[in-house]
This record gives structure tokens, C-alpha cells and sequence, in this order.
């Protein structure tokens, strides 16, 4: 793959740092005995036959594994974070009836649609914010939405375990995806292929035909709800995020095996996003946002604050603004490629509402990556943007390189 | 062996039952030792020479040759298998240990076993460690970049589209089967003859033909039994967790997580004991002040100051008024005494017109002094007023000592009288001024359940007794039982009109219908109401003359059994020349009390035959 090879993640070399910081020198012991003791428990012990000659071009060495983190991580090296412009709120649409759950935009960036725990789907108009449609259709919460930029379709998955297919020439519902045993938490479309991706509280992934209506795959592996999901045109070409903590890619040419485990996380994986230029992609759950490498799923690192919430949504644009809405009602942007939060603000709920009813379910820019949409539990829908006036010099980046990075 | 051939040869040798040869554990210690020897002889292969040995490893029995390990070879060596774990097959759970170029360990082998040997599986700490990207695209290199990244779409496309097509299709051609199972058309003969040869069985038919045709089945019915296939487990084991283990809960977050219980101020299902403060605080009205305005103060200060002055002015003046009205009553006293005076004189014929000038000069004078001083010459002028009156009295007619008596008897219960009003004015001045009603106003002012309660209502009815409904008593059974069902008349239990006598109206004939044959209509009912005729003009002999009910039951006497019938007497009877008959109805057996003489109903007490003469009764 020689167009990832550039992206490839870069480690640093510990040799030298170790030296210039004049650390002390590890206990490789504590760590192999853990892992021993493991390995015992697991499979019932190693015999120790010595083997040579096996290929170990896989296998790294054991002391470079060993290093403490803070000895790894040059600070100077960090990469310096992009000045961003902060985002502020411009409108607020009132509408729905219940907590708007899921948003998508229309490839045309006319207008996007909004599903809500009223049961209803809203098309909105992007420019003036005014209400076009409602369809009604489901039984139960709207949760994930889709707008397919190869057919005039729209996708709509349920907490009624429904999923549907929307003609928008007619506005009309023709097809639903029967299959999934619970609540559909997720849903997405892959890019080349006429496939829809439904993930739900049945651990399952589901892989479906759009014309036939057939199953193709059933991706099981996940021990719990597969609450995020994203596709992408090479491989992996599926990746889930479950609350079983726990990321999986998925093999779409090999019968639907999971290729990948990604362990990272220590809480539910509740939103993942795709980079659009990089091949890379970040997971949030509520200890951390992580972001991984892609072809193979390498930790690149950690964003350097830490929200202290239940993520519920999480969106990137081409500019490298990443925003992450909280449970709480909190909305951080980060800047991509430091992990920096450079903005850190707090959603007002709508009057008449309580204070505990703030609190973000789903996030979207619109594909100019310009706008913001972010849909909360208040029942409105807030759109933010870049505020114009706003320089460098007013406000400023508050950046400091991370000395020693504990949490994995 | 030579060990076995020193000891002393077996007894029984020839004499053996069991086959030693045959037993699988000699099976397995000898024929296994002589055939490895066997192979080890037969094959073996050229070892290299010393110092030529690079790159040989010696994994084999046949590469040891007939010798042992080759030290300079730094590998795990068996020679004549010995040593070698003869369980590590291909299914067994324990792992060569592996080492890397540099003779490490690889501790993650264990990981990396069946399916995770063809994955990415991250298990070591450099995994963990932070990393930063490299984004640096050159400016020249982006269009290749693109394209490569195109072609690869392409290929993964085409990849999984053909992948996809192929399970698609399979399914497909499972779901329309080609080979759809095919009815045998063909029919197969039997010719039987029954060993019954009889007519009465199988119709009397000597032989049979069967035709033997296959069931036709449904290609279309969906499968008698489904198999449902169980997802392997995939023999891999789990990836390692890549992160720290959970911090432990501090005493912050234990905090932050505890929720108090809901305090409902209506419901309490389970019944727990909710301290009054924990209420107050649910309640929520206690949380906020209560913020009085000033004002209210100040109303109620001015207000008081109001009421207080007025109550001043409202004293002030009564007293003032009380003070002129109790002057002008002086004043019209003295005028009177005055005038009183000056008939007097006029009457004794002396000038008395100067005490009272002197008199009101001198009441007008001492008017300064005081109230108590004048009061008090107002009532020695009152004394002496009296004593005049009295002296006038004894100098006028003599009246005498009964009359005196009277007099002053009458004058002290005059005197007793107006003590006692004036003392019950007086109780009622003082009742009223400290808000007490008199009893008389307080009775008058009650209410109507005040007065109902003390008995003071007037209710028509004094004995105070309560009207109950008649049906209500002697029932036994209760309430319901006394209404009956809807159609029984009985809700009245008492004529509307008692005094009307119903059953005197209900029959009485109209007037003058037919007169000239039965009479006039007073006659008729005069003969209907006549129920003399219906009364036996004698009684039955020997039957008491009572007029009243009977108490007891009738009682039969017994008579003399030898004739029962009277057949004697009948017979003497019948000498004398008298009829039997008459004799029957007055000699009765029959003792009976006869029902009272009003009694309309036929008493029959004799027999069938028996006459009675009813006489009609005079009118």
C-alpha cells in the first residue's frame, strides 16, 4: 500500500531520549511476569523450548516495550496545534417533540434531516433553517440516518428495530430491513457498494443488500450494542465500536470476519468518525478520545483533555476541527492533529427546559464542513459556525505540549 | 536385555496362560523400541562433517545418525526422539516458546495462535505508547497519491463485489434448486395371489395386481427439519486489552454517583420512615423566604393609631354629651322642684319662693366645686325633700294599721323589684360591654342546628320521639327483605284513608237500578249487610256458650261402645213411634265450641245430613 505508506505512523526512537532524560532503568520483570502469570492462566503454561530460527521479523524486542511512556513522548516534538476560529451557536430550530436523535445532510448540502425520539423524521432547509417535511413511519425513536449520495435514497434505523428505505422522489417508505432483534443504534452506508450497514443493541452488525433487502452478512463478534459504525472504500472497509469497549474491523471480501480488535478503549465506544482526507479515524467513549491509524488500526494517541462525559457524538471536517458532544451538554473542539480542545463550551437549553436537558445525541457538519448541527436533548436542533471576527491574536491558541501522557 | 538375561530364567515359562507378546504394554515397550532401532539402522542419513555443519539443523531421528546431539548446533536437538514431547500434536493448548532475532522471548506468540496468526493483533506495550502522525504529502506526489488511491478503491471493490456475488449466488442457487427431486413417473407391478382362497375373502378374487407408485411430494414445501447451524467458536483466543486497568473509585466519585431517593410528599410505597426535614426539604416551599412588604406594616400601624384616636374622640364626646344631658335633667329637676315648691307655699299660704332661688344661686355657684360636691347636696336637698313628704303624710288622713301594713309590705316588694331589674340591668350593661351575649340575646342569635341540638326546635312533636317506618321493625331478615319484588303492591302499608271504611264503599249497589224487583238500593244493602241469617238460631247441644275463640282443639268423648250408632235406642225409639231424624241433629257426639255468633262462616259441626233451621233475623 504505497499510499499509506506516508501516513504511516512515525514512533519515536526511545535510545535516544532515554539517554538525554537520564532515566532510570525500567523493571522489564513486574511486566513479564504479569504477562506470564496471564499466558498461564489462559493456556496453561509455556514449556520452555527454545526454538530459533522462527521469522521473527514481527516481533519487536523486549526492552523497547518497556519504556515508560513519558520517556517516549518528546514533548518537543508534539505537533503544534492549528489556530482554529472558535465555533458559536447562530441558530436554534424548534420543532421536534421529543430529543432529536440523529441528523444527516443531503450530498446537495440543501438540506439535512433530523430523526427524533418523537418518532418523526424533519427535512430542514440548510440557509434559512424552516421546516420542508416530516415523515412518519417509525414506532420508536429515530436513531441513526442516512442520505445516499449514489441513490435518491434515505436510509432510517429505529429503537423499533426497523430499518427503512426512503424514496425522497415520493417521500415514501419503500423497503425496511427486517432482521435486527432489538433497537438499530447505527447505521451507515458504504461508498461503492450497495450495501447498508445497520449496527444494534443486538450485538450485531448487519450487512445488507439496498435492492434485494436481504442480509448479506451478520457481523457477530461484539459482545454487546454496537452503538457506532463507519465505512470506508478500501480496507478495512467496515469498523464497529460497541459498548463492549471494544473496536472491530470487518472483512467484507472474506465472509465477514473480524479482522481487528482494538482493546483500547475502557468504555463504551459510543461514536466514532472518519477523517475525510486522512487514514485516520477517532473513537470516543467516556474515559478518552482516541484517535487510530487506519489500514491497521495503530494507536496514534490520546486527545489531550479529557471531557469527563458520556460521548455521544463526534464529527470532523476537511479543516481538522473535530467537535465532540457530551451527555452533559458540553460541545469541545479539538484540533485533529494535536488533540488539543481549543474550544470548550456549553450548550444553554432552550427556555422552559430543564438544566439537565442539555445534552448532545448527535453531531454533523454539513459537506462543506462549514456549518455545524448538533441535535440535543432539549428537542432543538442548534446549528454553530466559525465566528468570522475572530483572529489569532484575540484568541489565542493556550497550548501546552504534553510532558508525560499516563492514561492509555 | 542383558540385564534381563542375567536374571534367573522363569519357572513356568512353557506353562504360561497370557500371552505377554500380546499385551499392548509390551506391545508398546518392545516392537515400538526394536522398530525405532530398526528405522534408525535401516536410514540415516549422511551427516555432514565437523566444521561443515552451517546451516544444518538436526530435526530428525535418521539425522543424528547412530549418535547423539551435536553440541556445536545451537538447537533443540532429539536424538532418538528422546526428550521430545510425543503429546505436542497439532491440537494440544501448549506452545513452543519462540524467540526472536535477538533471542528474546515472544511472549505474544500465545496470542497469535489459529485465526489471530492472520490478523493484527496489538499486545505489546509499544502498542499503547502515543504516536504522532506523519502528514507531510508532497506537492508533486499528491497526484500519484490519488490515483493510487483510486485504483486501490477499484481493486477493493471489484474485490468484494465479486466475493459478495459469489455468496449471493450460492445462496441464490440454494434457494432455486436445479435439482429438483424427480417424481418417478414409472409404476411398478405386484401380482399376488392371497393364501386365503376363499369367496368371502378379498371378494373371492383369486390373484391381485398392485400398482406401486411413488408419493408425489411438493417441491415447493419448505424442509421437514431444520438445521440450525451453531457459529464456531473461532479458535482463537482473545486479543489482549490494551489499556490500564480501571482506576478504583474514589471517595469524589462515590459521592458524585450517590443519588438521594425520591421524597414524594403523596406516595410512599414501601413505607420507609422519611425524617421531617428530608420532607420539608422534598416539600421545596421551604427553600425560598417569604418576603413581606413594609407596607403591611404600616397599614396595620396606622390603622391601629386610627382606630385608637377615634376610639379617644368617640369616649371624649359621649362623655361630654353624658355630662350636658345629665345637666339639663338638673336642671329640669330643680325647675320642677321649683314649681313644686311654689304650689306648696301657695297651698300653706307662706312665701316659699326663696330657698329655691337661693337654692339654684347656690347650685349655679358651687358648679366650680366639683361633681362629688354637688351630688352631695343633691342628695341632702333629696333627704330633706323626703322628710317634708313625710310630715305632709302624717299630717293627712290617718290611715289604718292594716292598711299601713299593707302599704309597706306592697312598698318593700316594689322596692325588691326594681333591686332586682336594676341588678340585672346592670349584669347586662357589664355582660355587653366585655362582648357576652344576656342569655335572651344569645338564645335568640343560635343557630338552626344549635337550637336543633339543645332541643329548642319546634318540631310539633314534643316527646322527642323519632319517627321510625313501620316495615323497618319485626323483620328478620333486614332491610331488603321488607321491599319485595317490583310488582308486589306493598308499599303502602296502611290505607291512604283509615277512617273511610273501603270494603262499606266498594259495594254498596247504585241507586234505583232495579227497584220494583229487589227494592230500594238501602233495602239491598240492608240485605247484603244482614248476615243474621247466617247464624245458627240454637247451638249445638251440649257445646259451651262461649262467645269467644276457641282455645283448644276440638275434643271428641268417648261414649259407651256397646252401641255406637245408637242402634238401641233407635230401636226403642222406634217403639215409642218417634222419628229417628229429629232425635240426629240434637244428639250429637260432637262437643264442639262453636265459633262466635258474628262468625259468617258455615260451621258444619254435624254430619253431612244434619239440618240446620236458620232463622232469619228480624229487622
Amino acid at each position: 500500500m504505497p499510499g499509506t505508506t506516508t501516513k504511516d505512523a512515525e514512533s519515536i526512537e526511545p535510545q535516544s531520549l532515554k539517554r538525554a532524560l537520564d532515566l532510570p532503568p525500567p523493571v522489564p520483570e513486574a511486566k513479564k511476569i504479569r504477562l506470564s502469570h496471564k499466558i498461564k492462566v489462559a493456556f496453561g503454561g509455556v514449556e520452555p523450548v527454545s526454538q530459533t530460527g522462527t521469522s521473527s521479523a514481527s516481533v519487536s524486542s523486549l526492552h523497547e516495550r518497556n519504556f515508560s511512556t513519558s520517556a517516549l513522548m518528546e514533548s518537543t516534538r508534539w505537533p503544534r496545534p492549528e489556530w482554529h476560529a472558535p465555533w458559536k451557536n447562530y441558530r436554534v430550530i424548534q420543532g421536534h417533540l421529543g430529543w432529536v436523535r440523529s441528523v444527516a445532510f443531503d450530498p446537495s448540502n440543501k438540506w439535512f434531516c433530523t430523526g427524533s425520539a418523537d418518532r418523526t423524521i424533519k427535512m430542514w432547509d440548510v440557509a434559512t433553517g424552516v421546516l420542508k417535511l416530516t415523515l412518519t413511519g417509525h414506532i420508536d425513536q429515530v436513531r441513526a440516518l442516512a442520505v445516499s449520495n449514489r441513490h435518491k435514497y434515505m436510509f432510517s434505523a429505529g429503537d423499533d428495530k426497523q430499518v427503512k428505505c426512503w424514496d425522497l422522489e415520493q417521500n415514501k417508505v419503500i423497503r425496511s430491513y427486517h432482521g435486527h432483534l432489538s433497537g438499530v443504534h447505527c447505521l451507515a452506508l458504504h461508498p461503492t457498494e450497495d450495501v447498508l450497514l445497520t449496527g444494534g443493541r443486538d450485538s450485531v452488525c448487519r450487512v445488507w443488500d439496498i435492492r434485494t433487502k436481504r442480509q448479506r452478512f451478520a457481523l457477530t463478534g461484539h459482545d454487546n450494542t454496537v452503538c457506532s459504525v463507519f465505512t470506508r472504500p478500501t480496507h478495512p472497509q467496515i469498523v464497529t465500536g460497541s459498548h463492549d469497549t471494544t473496536i472491530k474491523f470487518w472483512d467484507l471480501r472474506y465472509g465477514g470476519k473480524a479482522m481487528t480488535t482494538l482493546t483500547h478503549h475502557k468504555k463504551s465506544v459510543r461514536a466514532m468518525t472518519l477523517h475525510p482526507k486522512e487514514d485516520a479515524f477517532a473513537s470516543a467513549s467516556a474515559d478518552n478520545t482516541k484517535k487510530f491509524s487506519l489500514p491497521k488500526g495503530e494507536f496514534c494517541h490520546n486527545m489531550l483533555s479529557q471531557q469527563k462525559t458520556i460521548i455521544n457524538a463526534m464529527a470532523v471536517n476537511e479543516d481538522g476541527v473535530m467537535v465532540t458532544g457530551g451527555d452533559n451538554g458540553s460541545i469541545w473542539f479539538w484540533d485533529w492533529k494535536s488533540g488539543h480542545s481549543f474550544q470548550q463550551s456549553q450548550t444553554s437549553v432552550q427556555p422552559g427546559s430543564l438544566e439537565s436537558e442539555a445534552g448532545i445525541y448527535a453531531a454533523c457538519y454539513d459537506q462543506t464542513g462549514s456549518r455545524l448541527v448538533t441535535c440535543e436533548a432539549d428537542k432543538t436542533i442548534k446549528m454553530w459556525k466559525q465566528d468570522e471576527n475572530a483572529t489569532p491574536e484575540t484568541h489565542p491558541v493556550n497550548f501546552k505540549p504534553p510532558k508525560v501522557i499516563r492514561r492509555f | 536385555m542383558e540385564f534381563l538375561k542375567d536374571l534367573p530364567p522363569a519357572k513356568s515359562t512353557a506353562t504360561t496362560f497370557y500371552d505377554h507378546s500380546n499385551d499392548p504394554w509390551f506391545k508398546n515397550r518392545f516392537t515400538e523400541s526394536e522398530s525405532e532401532k530398526s528405522a534408525a539402522v535401516v536410514a540415516f542419513k549422511a551427516v555432514p562433517v565437523y566444521l561443515k555443519r552451517q546451516g544444518f539443523r538436526p530435526r530428525s531421528p535418521e539425522d543424528f545418525g547412530d549418535g547423539g546431539a551435536f553440541p556445536e548446533i545451537h538447537v533443540a536437538q532429539y536424538p532418538l526422539g528422546m526428550g521430545k514431547n510425543k503429546s505436542s500434536k497439532p491440537g494440544s493448548k501448549t506452545l513452543p516458546v519462540t524467540v526472536d532475532a535477538e533471542g528474546n522471548v515472544v511472549f505474544d506468540a500465545i496470542v497469535r495462535q489459529n485465526e489471530n496468526s492472520k490478523k493484527i493483533v496489538y499486545s505489546q506495550h509499544k502498542d499503547i505508547i502515543p504516536k504522532v502522525l506523519k502528514n507531510e504529502r508532497g506537492g508533486d506526489g499528491v497526484v500519484d497519491e490519488e490515483e493510487e488511491l483510486q485504483k486501490q478503491i477499484q481493486a477493493t471493490t471489484e474485490e468484494t463485489k465479486a466475493a459478495m456475488e459469489k455468496i449471493v449466488n450460492v445462496r441464490l442457487s440454494a434457494a432455486q434448486p436445479t435439482n429438483v427431486p424427480r417424481q418417478s413417473g414409472d409404476s411398478e407391478f405386484i401380482k399376488y395371489k392371497p393364501s386365503q382362497q376363499s369367496a368371502a375373502f378379498n371378494s373371492g378374487a383369486k390373484e391381485r395386481i398392485i400398482r406401486m407408485v411413488e408419493m408425489p411430494v411438493d417441491p415447493l414445501d419448505p424442509p421437514k427439519f431444520k438445521h440450525k447451524r451453531v457459529p464456531k467458536a473461532s479458535g482463537s483466543p482473545p486479543v489482549p486489552v490494551m489499556h490500564s486497568p480501571p482506576r478504583p473509585v474514589t471517595v469524589k466519585d462515590q459521592q458524585d454517583w450517590k443519588i438521594p431517593p425520591c421524597i414524594s410528599n403523596w406516595k410512599n410505597p414501601k413505607g420507609y420512615t422519611i425524617p421531617l426535614d428530608k420532607r420539608l426539604a422534598a416539600d421545596g416551599r421551604g427553600l425560598q423566604d417569604v418576603q413581606i412588604n413594609d407596607n403591611f406594616a404600616k397599614l396595620s400601624e396606622a390603622l391601629y393609631v386610627a382606630e385608637q384616636k377615634a376610639r379617644e374622640a368617640v369616649s371624649m364626646r359621649s362623655k361630654v354629651q353624658k355630662e350636658m344631658m345629665m345637666k339639663e335633667k338638673e336642671r329640669k329637676e330643680q325647675e320642677l322642684r321649683a314649681l313644686a315648691q311654689k304650689a306648696r307655699s301657695e297651698r300653706t299660704g307662706a312665701p316659699a319662693s326663696m330657698p329655691v332661688s337661693s337654692d339654684r344661686a347656690r347650685s349655679e355657684s358651687v358648679d366650680p366645686r366639683g361633681d362629688y360636691d354637688y351630688d352631695r347636696e343633691r342628695e341632702r336637698d333629696r333627704d330633706r325633700d323626703r322628710d317634708m313628704e313625710r310630715e305632709r303624710e302624717r299630717e293627712g288622713p290617718k290611715e289604718s294599721r292594716a292598711e299601713r301594713e299593707e302599704r309597706i309590705q306592697r312598698d318593700k316588694i316594689r322596692e325588691e323589684r326594681r333591686r332586682e331589674r336594676e341588678r340585672e340591668r346592670r349584669l347586662e350593661a357589664k355582660d355587653a360591654a366585655t362582648g357576652k351575649k344576656s342569655k335572651i340575646t344569645r338564645d335568640r342569635d343560635r343557630d338552626i342546628s344549635e337550637k336543633v341540638a339543645l332541643g329548642m326546635a319546634s318540631t310539633g312533636r314534643k316527646g322527642g320521639e323519632v319517627m321510625y317506618d313501620q316495615r323497618l321493625f319485626n323483620q328478620e331478615k333486614g332491610m331488603d327483605s321488607g321491599f319485595a319484588t317490583d310488582d308486589q303492591y306493598n308499599v303502602y302499608d296502611k290505607g291512604l284513608f283509615t277512617a273511610q271504611p273501603t270494603l262499606s264503599t266498594l259495594y254498596k249497589p247504585k241507586k234505583d237500578t232495579d227497584e220494583e224487583m229487589y227494592g230500594n238500593a238501602d233495602e239491598q244493602l240492608d240485605k247484603l249487610k244482614n248476615t243474621e241469617k247466617f247464624k245458627p238460631d240454637r247451638a249445638f247441644t251440649g257445646a259451651s256458650e262461649r262467645s269467644g275463640k276457641r282455645e283448644r282443639p276440638v275434643e271428641f268423648e268417648k261414649e259407651d261402645e256397646q252401641d255406637p250408632f245408637g242402634l238401641d235406642r233407635f230401636v226403642s225409639d222406634v217403639n215409642k213411634g218417634k222419628k229417628p231424624l229429629d232425635k240426629i241433629g240434637s244428639g250429637g257426639t260432637m262437643r264442639a265450641s262453636g265459633g262466635g255468633g258474628s262468625s259468617s262462616r258455615d260451621d258444619y259441626g254435624g254430619s253431612g245430613r244434619t239440618k240446620i233451621n236458620f232463622e232469619r233475623g228480624d229487622r
